[in-house]
C-alpha cells in the first residue's frame, strides 16, 4: 500500500539525535530491551514500532516525532489480524459506525483509546495523506474518538481500520452501538450544561446590576415607576433561572424524595427555593428587594462546580463493558471452508479456531489434542492451564501455544464471563457517591430544618418575624458554603489527579477514601506483574549448557517452555527431538543430552528420586542439574507501598486466586496470616462481606479483570491498569500501573481534603452569620452587603481551587 | 432620571443579544470540543503540507 520513496530526505531531529535517549525506543519512548535499529540507525524497541515509523517516513510525515517526543503508543505484543477486520465488510456491522452517509461520502466515527498528545491529533487529522480515499478526519482528543469522512467509492471502512492501526492508533471497535450513544449523550449534556451556565451568568449579572442600584439608592427609593420596573425586570430574569437553569438540583431533588431518601441535593434545592420565594413574596408583598442577585449568582456558581466536575468526567470513559475485551470476530469453520463472522454470529455448535493469543470467546469444548489456556482474566491464576481433547474451556480464557479447534457450546454473549459481568452490573448501583450525599445530605438537611424550626417557634407569636427568621437561617446555612466547598474541592482534585494519571469516577469517591480502614490488594496484576520471571535453582551452569536447556525448550509450545526459552536465542541445531505433549521434552544439542519437564517426567528418565513436585526439572546427560520456578514479578515500589499503608494505621491484606508459590516473595509485605492463595472470585466477596460486618471499611486494589464481584462489594475500589484506555466498569478510581506506588499519598489527599472542606465550611458559616447579623442590626448599608453576599461565594471557590490543587502536588 | 427606564431596557436588549449569540454557537456545537482546538493550533503549515494539499485539490 505505502511506496517508499527514495526522494524524501528526513533531518533527524534533536531528540532522535540526542545520545542520552539511544537506549529508548524513537516511536514510544519506552527503553528498548532487543533493540532493533532502522536504515537510519534509529533505536526501536520492536518490529511494531519501526514499521509504524516507516510508513510515516515514507510519507513524508516525519512531523510527526517532531511535536511531542516519542509520542507513539507502543506496537509490542501480538496484533490483530488483518483478516479478524473482515467483519467490518458486513454492512450491518459497518452501519454502527456510521454517523452519516449520502450514498458518495461516508462519515463514521471511531474510538480510539490510544491517542493522547499533540502529535496524535496532528497525525489522526493528515490520515487524507496516506489514504487519498479519505476526504477529511477531526479528532476529538477530550473524548478520543475520530470522526472520518471518506469517498465510498474509493475507500472503505475496513480500509481505514487497518491504516489506523498500521499507524499504531488501533479503534476500539467492541460494543459500537452504545459507545456511540454515549459519546452523543455526553455531548448533550456538556452542551445544556453550557447553556444553563450562560443563562444563570446573564441572569446574575443584571439581577446584580439592578440589586446594586437599588442598594444605592438606599431609603429614598427610585421611585414607584422605577423600582416597579426593576422588581418586574428582576423577577424576569430569576424566573428561567429557577425554572431552567436550577432545573438540575431541583429535579434530582424530587426524585430523591420520592424515593425517600435525602441526597446532597435536596439542602441545595431547598436552600435555592427558599431564596427564590421569599425573594418573590418579598417584592410582590413588602416592597422589600429580595435576594434575587444572590439566587441568580448562588445558580451560577452551582453550574460553575458542576461544570468543573463534567470536564473531569468527560476525559474518563468508565462505561467499558467487558465485551470491548473480547475478540470482535471468529473464525468458524464450515463444510470445510474458514470464514470470519461477527461474534454475535457465533452459535452452540460451531466449529471455530482460536490462535495464539486471542480469547476464548465462547464456552465451548476442546477438539484438538491438547491446549494451554490462561485463565488470569477470569480466575487470577497466572499460570496456564493444560487442557486435553473433550474437556471444557470457558469464555475469557486467553489460549497460550499453538491455535486449538473448539465447539462452541454456548452463544457468544451468554457466556460465562459475560454473566460473571451482568450479575456484577445487575446488582444495585452501588456509588458511594450516593452513600456520600445521603449521609451528609441527612444529617445537613436535618440539622439546618431543626435549627430554623427551632428558631421560627422562638418567635411563633409573631408569624411574620418567624416566617423571616425561618428562611434567614436557611439562607445562611446553604447556600455557598456546603454546596459549593464540597463539589469544587472534589472536583478540582479529580482534574488535578487525572493530569497525573490517576482518574476518579466521581467527586463521593474521594470521601469515601477518607474512610477505608482495610486495604485489600489482588496479586496477579496489581502487586505484581501479569509477566512472571523464570529463575533457575540448581547447581551453576555453563553457559554452553545453558544454551542447551534453551535450545531444546524452544522446541515446546508449552508456555513454561517457551518462558524458559525466551531469554536468549542461542545459535545450533537441536536433533533427537521428543516430546510427550504436556510431560516434557528431551533432545540433543551438541552432544549434551537435555531432558526438560515435570518431576514424575525426570524422574522416569534419570531414573533419581525427586521429593518435591513443584518447577520444571532439567536433567543433562541423565543427571539432574536443577529446576526452573516460576515467580512472580513484585513491582517496583510495592514493600515500600504497603509498609508507607500499614503506617498510616490501615489493615492490608492480599487475597489472591493464584496459587501460594510467590508465598515467600510476598512474605515481607504482608503478615502470612493476611495472605490467602487459591481465592475464588466469590470467596474473595465473601471475605469482603466478612471485613465489612466487622465494621471495617474495605478499599479494593485489584486490576479490574478478575475481581469484578470483589470490586463491586468493597465500599471503594482501585483498578490499576498499564493502559488508561481499557477501564473497568466496577472501579471507582483507575489508577496507572506506574501510579499505584501513590496510593498512600492519595490516601493522605483525601484525608486532608475533608479537612480542607470542613475549614472552608467553618469560614463561611462564621462570615454569613457575622454578615447577615450585622445587615439585620443595620450597621452593614444594603450596598456591602450586596458585594460581601457574592464574595463569600467567590471566597469557597477560591479556597477550594486553590487547596485542593496545592495538595495535589503533594502526590507528584 | 427619565432616560433611566430606556437605558435599562437598551442594555438588558444588547446583553440579551449576546446571550441569544451565545445560546445560539452552543447549540450548535461551538463549546462541544474545547480540548482539541488548543492542540491544533500548534501545528505549522510547513512547505511539505501545503504541496501536499494542493495535490489532493
Amino acid at each position: 500500500m505505502f511506496v517508499r520513496s527514495t526522494s524524501q530526505s528526513n533531518v533527524p531531529h534533536p531528540f532522535i539525535s540526542s545520545e542520552s535517549t539511544l537506549t529508548h525506543c524513537v516511536h514510544c519512548g519506552e527503553e528498548c530491551q532487543e533493540t532493533r535499529v532502522s536504515p537510519e540507525a534509529l533505536p526501536f524497541c520492536c518490529a511494531g514500532c519501526m514499521s509504524v515509523y516507516e510508513i510515516l517516513r515514507s510519507s513524508g510525515m516525519c512531523e510527526y516525532y517532531d511535536l511531542d517526543q516519542a509520542a507513539g503508543v507502543s506496537q509490542r505484543g501480538p496484533r490483530r489480524e488483518r483478516l479478524l477486520y473482515d467483519v467490518l465488510d458486513d454492512p450491518e456491522t459497518a452501519a454502527r459506525y456510521t454517523d452519516y452517509s449520502d450514498g458518495q461520502i461516508t462519515r463514521v466515527r471511531l474510538l480510539i483509546p490510544g491517542m493522547h498528545c499533540t502529535s496524535c491529533v496532528w497525525l489522526l487529522e493528515q490520515l487524507q495523506r496516506l489514504d487519498p480515499g479519505i476526504v477529511s478526519s477531526r479528532v476529538d482528543l477530550l473524548r478520543k474518538t475520530v470522526q472520518v469522512e471518506f469517498n465510498i467509492a474509493e475507500t472503505n471502512l475496513k480500509k481505514i481500520v487497518i491504516l489506523l492501526s498500521s499507524v499504531g492508533y488501533e479503534p476500539l471497535l467492541g460494543q459500537e452501538g452504545r459507545q456511540r450513544g454515549l459519546q452523543e449523550q455526553r455531548v448533550k449534556a456538556t452542551r445544556s450544561l453550557y447553556l444553563r451556565l450562560g443563562l444563570a451568568g446573564f441572569a446574575a449579572g443584571n439581577a446584580m446590576m439592578i440589586g446594586l442600584a437599588t442598594y444605592v439608592a438606599g431609603s429614598n427609593g427610585l421611585g414607584p415607576a422605577l423600582s416597579f420596573m426593576f422588581a418586574a425586570l428582576s423577577i424576569g430574569l430569576c424566573v428561567p433561572v429557577y425554572f431552567y437553569a436550577a432545573a438540575p438540583w431541583l429535579t434530582s431533588a424530587i426524585s430523591s424524595i420520592r424515593n425517600r431518601s435525602i441526597n446532597l441535593d435536596v439542602p441545595v434545592a431547598l436552600g435555592i427555593t427558599t431564596l427564590f420565594v421569599r425573594s418573590i413574596i418579598e417584592i410582590a408583598t413588602a416592597g422589600g428587594e429580595g435576594f434575587l442577585d444572590s439566587f441568580a449568582g448562588l445558580v451560577f456558581f452551582l453550574l460553575i462546580g458542576k461544570l468543573f466536575q463534567q470536564r473531569s468526567f468527560d476525559a474518563v470513559s468508565f462505561d467499558r463493558s467487558v465485551r470491548s475485551y473480547f475478540p470482535l470476530s471468529v473464525r468458524r469453520e464450515s463444510r470445510g471452508s474458514i470464514d470470519v463472522i461477527p461474534i454475535d454470529a457465533l452459535r452452540a455448535g460451531d466449529m471455530m479456531f482460536v490462535r495464539n493469543g486471542e480469547i476464548v470467546p465462547s464456552d465451548s469444548v476442546l477438539m484438538s489434542e491438547i491446549g494451554y489456556v490462561d485463565y488470569s482474566f477470569v480466575t487470577g491464576e497466572s499460570v496456564p492451564v493444560e487442557c486435553t481433547s473433550g474437556s471444557m474451556l470457558y469464555a475469557g480464557g486467553k489460549v497460550v501455544g499453538g491455535a486449538l479447534r473448539l465447539t462452541a457450546t454456548r452463544p457468544a454473549s451468554q457466556s460465562y464471563l459475560a454473566s460473571l459481568w451482568e450479575q456484577t452490573a445487575s446488582r444495585t448501583p452501588r456509588s458511594s457517591y450516593l452513600n456520600f450525599s445521603d449521609q451528609f445530605g441527612r444529617w445537613f438537611t436535618v440539622g439546618t430544618i431543626s435549627v430554623a424550626l427551632v428558631a421560627a417557634i422562638f418567635w411563633m407569636p409573631d408569624v411574620h418575624s418567624s416566617l423571616n427568621v425561618f428562611t434567614a437561617v436557611l439562607i445562611i446555612a446553604c447556600p455557598c458554603a456546603l454546596t459549593l466547598a464540597a463539589p469544587i474541592t472534589y472536583g478540582t482534585a479529580m482534574g488535578a489527579l487525572g493530569k497525573i494519571g490517576i482518574y476518579i469516577k466521581n467527586i463521593g469517591v474521594l470521601r469515601e477514601l477518607q474512610r477505608v480502614t482495610t486495604v485489600v490488594f489482588d496479586k496477579t496484576g496489581t502487586v505484581t506483574t501479569s509477566t512472571n520471571d523464570v529463575s533457575f535453582e540448581g547447581r551453576a551452569l555453563t553457559k554452553h549448557e545453558e544454551d542447551a536447556i534453551r535450545a531444546v525448550a524452544a522446541h515446546s509450545t508449552h508456555p513454561i517452555s517457551r518462558s524458559i526459552a525466551q531469554r536468549a536465542s542461542p545459535v545450533g541445531v537441536v536433533d533427537h527431538v521428543v516430546e510427550e505433549v504436556g510431560q516434557g521434552i528431551t533432545g540433543r544439542y551438541f552432544c549434551l543430552e537435555v531432558a526438560i519437564g515435570s518431576a514424575l517426567f525426570i524422574q522416569r528418565i534419570t531414573s533419581q528420586d525427586i521429593n518435591s513436585v513443584d518447577g520444571t526439572y532439567v536433567a543433562i546427560g541423565g543427571r539432574i542439574v536443577g529446576r526452573y520456578v516460576i515467580r512472580s514479578h513484585v513491582r517496583d515500589g510495592m514493600k515500600a507501598m504497603v509498609e508507607a499503608i500499614r503506617k498510616q494505621g490501615l489493615e492490608t491484606i492480599l487475597l489472591s486466586g493464584d496459587t501460594g508459590r510467590d508465598a515467600e516473595v510476598l512474605a515481607d509485605m504482608f503478615e502470612p496470616a493476611k495472605m490467602k492463595f487459591h481465592s475464588t472470585p466469590q470467596e474473595k466477596v465473601n471475605r469482603i462481606e466478612q471485613l465489612q460486618r466487622k465494621k471495617s471499611h474495605v478499599l479494593m486494589v485489584g486490576d479490574g479483570l478478575n475481581d469484578v464481584s470483589a470490586m463491586a462489594m468493597a465500599n471503594v475500589s482501585i483498578a490499576v491498569t498499564t493502559d488508561t484506555s481499557t477501564l473497568a466498569p466496577a472501579s471507582d478510581l483507575v489508577l496507572t500501573s506506574a501510579r499505584l506506588v501513590d496510593l498512600p499519598a492519595l490516601l493522605t489527599y483525601s484525608n486532608t481534603l475533608n479537612r480542607l472542606i470542613w475549614a472552608t465550611l467553618l469560614c463561611t458559616m462564621v462570615y454569613n452569620v457575622a454578615g447577615l447579623t450585622l445587615a439585620v442590626s443595620g450597621i452593614l448599608t444594603p450596598v456591602s452587603t450586596a458585594i460581601l453576599m457574592p464574595a463569600s461565594s467567590l471566597l469557597v471557590i477560591g479556597i477550594s481551587v486553590f487547596g485542593a490543587k496545592v495538595l495535589s502536588r503533594r502526590i507528584s | 432620571m427619565s432616560v433611566m427606564p430606556l437605558l435599562v431596557v437598551c442594555s438588558i436588549l444588547v446583553a440579551g443579544g449576546f446571550l441569544l449569540a451565545f445560546l445560539v454557537a452552543t447549540k450548535r456545537g461551538q463549546y462541544d470540543d474545547l480540548g482539541t482546538p488548543a492542540v491544533r493550533m500548534l501545528f505549522d503549515d510547513n512547505p511539505t503540507n501545503i504541496e501536499q494539499e494542493k495535490k489532493i485539490k
